[in-house]
C-alpha cells in the first residue's frame, strides 16, 4: 500500500489525451489556411498551460485525420530532442507537435483516393478514440498509482454515420474504465455522437460560439482536472437527443418497432425484419 | 471448504455483483428474484429492469431455514415466465447449496414442463454435484457448475451475465413497439409517474402519452410502452459485429522481414521487444496488419470491441475493397445515424 509520502500523484494530477481533428475538407472550406492556423494559435498555448498547471501532468496528442489517425506527441516519452531546442519564444514541444502535424497531414493526404467524392467527408473519430483508450489502459495497468486520465475531443467535422457502432463501443468502454470524454465542437453543427459520449461518460460538452475565444473556453472549462471539477460549476447539457433513427428512412423517430433478434429499428410495422429475415 | 463469513453473505455479495453486471451487458432485460425456504418457494421481486429494487429486496431478506425443494422452485419459475412473449429468452439460474431436494410430487414432471416452455435452467452448486441438478440442466440446455471456493463461485456466476448464443430455430423475429423518449432540459417542473411527486428538470417524456419517467429503460406507467434510449440498443451491437481475433505466430516470417516490423504497439505505443524466436509477445490483426501488444489484444477483444487499426484506416471502412479478402470479413454495418440536434 503506497503511503502518503511515496505517492507522487496527488488528486489533481491528470493525463489529458487531446484528439485533434485535422480534416482538410472542413478547414479548407472555412477560410483556407488562416482558419487552421488560428485554431492552432489557440490550442497550442492551451496544451502548454496543461503542462504548466502541474509538474506531473501528462499530455498526449492524437491527430484525427480523414484517412488515418496517429500519435503526434507524448509528454512522458523520455529523450525528447525538443527539450534542447526552443526557437523564437516557441517552446520545444510545440515545435515538435507542429512538425509531426505537418508530416501527418502530408501522409494523410497521400492516402486519400482520387475518386473519393469530396462532399461531406468526416474524420475517423472512432479510430482516435480507440487509440486513446488503448493508451489509457496501458497507464491504468501500471498499478494503483497513476494520474487521472481523461479525453478531450476537438471536433470540427460532422458525424459519420458509418462510425456509429464503433464510437458507441468506445464510449461504453470509456464508461467502464471511468474515463470522461470532454468535447469541444468547433464545427458548424452540434455533434450528436459527442453529446451522447459526454453525457454517458460524465464529461463536458461545449460548442463555443466564436473561434476567436477558443483559448478562453478551453482554459476555463477543459483545463480543470477531475478532482477540482467537483467544486466548479461547469456547463450542463441543454438537451441530449437519444432518439434513434429508423433504418429505412434515416429519420429520427420517437416511437418505432425494434426487431427482437437483431435490434434493427423500423418506423412502420413489417411482418419480416429486412436485416435478419 | 466453507464460505466466510457465511454462505449466505458470500452468495448475497456475488448476486449483487451479478445483477449490476447483468444489467450492464443486457440493458433491455428483466430479472426477478425468488427464494427457496422451508420446502417452499417465494417470490422476492417481480420481473423488472431496475437493479436497485432487486438489491434492496435481496439485502433485506437474507434469512435461511429448512429444506430446499427443487420442484416448488421450478413450478414458481414456470408460472413467472410462461406469460413472457415468445421473442423473450427465458432463463433461470438456481444457486443451490443443499445436498437433496424435498418435493411434494414428481420432480421429473416439473422438469418436463420447463423443457416444454423453453425455459433454460442453469445451476451453480455450492456443495457437491447432485444428479437431479445435472439432469435438469441437461434436459433444458443449461449449464451446471459447482464452485470450489468463494472466488470461483463469483466467477461461475458472472459467466452467466453475457447472453448465451441464441438457437436459430427458437429465435423468432418479432417487431416490438418501443418508444425513444427525449431527455428534458433542466429547469422544467413536472410530476413524474414513478414517484408521484414533482420533479425539477431531468427525466424523460413518453412519446405516446407524454407522461414523465425518471430513468431508462422502463415501461411507461400510464400507457405501457417500453421506453429505451439508443445507447441501450447500441450496447448489444458488438455481438452483431464482432472483430476478428488477432494472430500471433510471426515466427514463420523470413529473417530479413523481421527487421522491418514496427517497434511499438499500434494501440498504446508501448515498445515491443525484438522477436528472436518468440512469437507470443506481439499479435497482429489479419485485416489491417497492424501489430499490437498482448495486453492491448486482451483489452480490445474483451472490452473495446473495436480494432484501432481497422478504425484508423479509411480503406477498411469502404465496402467491396478489391485488394482485401472479402471472405474473411464482411464490411456490412448498418448506417445508423442516431439523433440530430433538436433546437
Amino acid at each position: 500500500m503506497a503511503s502518503a509520502t511515496s505517492n507522487p500523484y496527488t488528486d489533481d494530477v491528470s493525463l489529458l489525451i487531446v484528439l485533434m481533428d485535422t480534416n482538410p475538407y472542413f478547414w479548407g472550406a472555412m477560410n483556407g489556411a488562416a482558419a487552421f492556423s488560428q485554431f492552432l494559435n489557440q490550442v497550442l498555448p492551451f496544451l502548454n498551460s496543461i503542462l504548466l498547471l502541474n509538474q506531473l501532468n501528462q499530455l498526449v496528442v492524437i491527430a484525427t485525420g480523414v484517412n488515418s489517425c496517429d500519435y503526434l506527441y507524448d509528454s512522458s516519452r523520455v529523450g525528447h530532442e525538443s527539450e534542447k531546442r526552443s526557437t523564437k519564444g516557441i517552446p520545444g514541444h510545440s515545435l515538435e507537435i507542429l512538425q509531426k502535424l505537418e508530416d501527418f497531414i502530408a501522409k494523410d493526404q497521400q492516402l486519400s483516393n482520387s475518386d473519393e467524392a469530396p462532399g461531406k467527408i468526416c474524420s475517423l473519430l472512432s479510430g482516435s478514440l480507440s487509440l486513446a483508450l488503448c493508451y489509457i489502459q496501458r497507464i491504468l495497468r501500471t498499478g494503483p498509482v497513476h494520474p487521472q486520465p481523461r479525453i478531450l475531443c476537438l471536433q470540427a467535422s460532422p458525424d459519420g454515420s458509418e462510425q456509429y457502432v464503433a464510437i458507441m463501443n468506445a464510449i461504453f468502454s470509456a464508461q467502464r474504465s471511468m474515463v470522461p470524454i470532454d468535447s469541444c465542437v468547433v464545427g458548424s453543427e452540434d455533434s450528436a455522437f459527442l453529446q451522447q459520449a459526454s453525457y454517458i461518460t460524465g464529461g463536458v460538452y461545449q460548442k463555443p460560439q466564436h473561434l476567436d475565444g477558443l483559448f478562453q473556453c478551453l482554459s476555463m472549462v477543459f483545463a480543470t482536472d477531475l478532482h477540482s471539477r467537483r467544486f466548479l460549476k461547469l456547463p450542463t447539457p441543454t438537451g441530449v437527443d437519444f432518439r434513434a433513427s429508423c433504418f429505412c428512412h434515416k429519420e429520427p423517430i420517437g416511437m418505432g418497432y425494434v426487431c427482437s433478434v437483431c435490434l434493427s429499428i423500423f418506423c412502420k410495422y413489417h411482418t419480416k425484419c429486412s436485416t435478419c429475415g | 471448504m466453507d464460505f466466510r463469513p457465511s454462505r449466505m453473505a458470500v452468495v448475497a455479495n456475488s448476486v449483487e455483483a451479478f445483477i449490476r453486471e447483468f444489467f450492464d451487458q443486457n440493458p433491455l432485460s428483466h430479472i426477478g428474484l425468488a427464494t427457496i425456504k422451508d420446502g417452499l418457494a417465494h417470490r422476492l421481486t417481480e420481473l423488472s429492469g431496475s437493479p436497485e429494487s432487486h438489491i434492496r429486496a435481496l439485502r433485506s431478506n437474507l434469512g435461511s431455514s429448512g429444506d430446499a425443494s427443487l420442484q416448488n422452485a421450478l413450478d414458481l419459475v414456470h408460472s413467472y415466465l410462461e406469460q413472457i412473449p415468445s421473442y423473450g429468452h427465458r432463463e433461470v439460474i438456481i444457486l443451490y447449496s443443499a445436498l437433496s431436494t424435498c418435493d411434494p410430487d414428481d420432480v421429473m414432471e416439473s422438469i418436463k414442463k420447463c423443457k416444454k416452455a423453453k425455459i433454460r435452467c442453469s445451476v451453480v452448486g455450492l456443495s457437491a454435484e447432485i444428479y437431479i441438478c445435472k439432469h435438469l440442466c441437461e434436459e433444458t440446455g443449461g449449464s451446471y457448475t459447482v464452485a470450489l471456493d468463494e472466488s470461483h463461485f463469483k466467477e461461475l456466476l458472472l459467466e452467466h451475465a453475457p447472453a448465451p448464443p441464441a438457437i436459430a430455430e427458437f429465435a423468432v423475429s418479432n417487431l416490438v413497439k418501443m418508444g425513444f423518449p427525449q431527455r428534458r432540459g433542466e429547469g422544467v417542473v413536472t410530476i413524474c409517474s414513478c414517484h408521484k411527486e414533482p420533479k425539477t428538470g431531468g427525466g424523460y417524456t413518453c412519446p405516446r402519452c407524454k407522461a414523465c419517467a425518471c430513468e431508462l429503460p422502463t415501461e411507461c406507467q400510464i400507457c405501457g410502452l417500453t421506453l429505451i434510449s439508443s445507447p441501450h440498443l447500441a450496447r448489444s451491437y458488438h455481438h452483431l459485429f464482432p472483430i476478428t481475433p488477432f494472430e500471433g505466430g510471426l515466427a514463420t516470417l523470413p529473417y530479413n522481414s523481421l527487421q522491418r516490423l514496427p517497434k511499438t504497439c499500434f494501440g498504446c505505443q508501448q515498445v515491443l521487444p525484438n522477436l528472436g524466436n518468440k512469437s507470443g509477445v506481439r499479435v497482429s490483426c489479419p485485416r489491417c496488419k497492424q501489430h499490437f501488444c498482448v495486453d492491448c489484444d486482451i483489452y480490445i477483444h474483451e472490452s473495446l470491441h473495436n480494432c484501432p487499426g481497422c478504425e484508423s484506416l479509411r480503406d477498411f471502412k469502404r465496402e467491396g475493397d478489391a485488394t482485401s479478402d472479402s471472405n474473411v470479413f464482411s464490411n456490412k454495418r448498418p448506417v445508423l445515424f442516431v439523433g440530430q440536434q433538436r433546437n
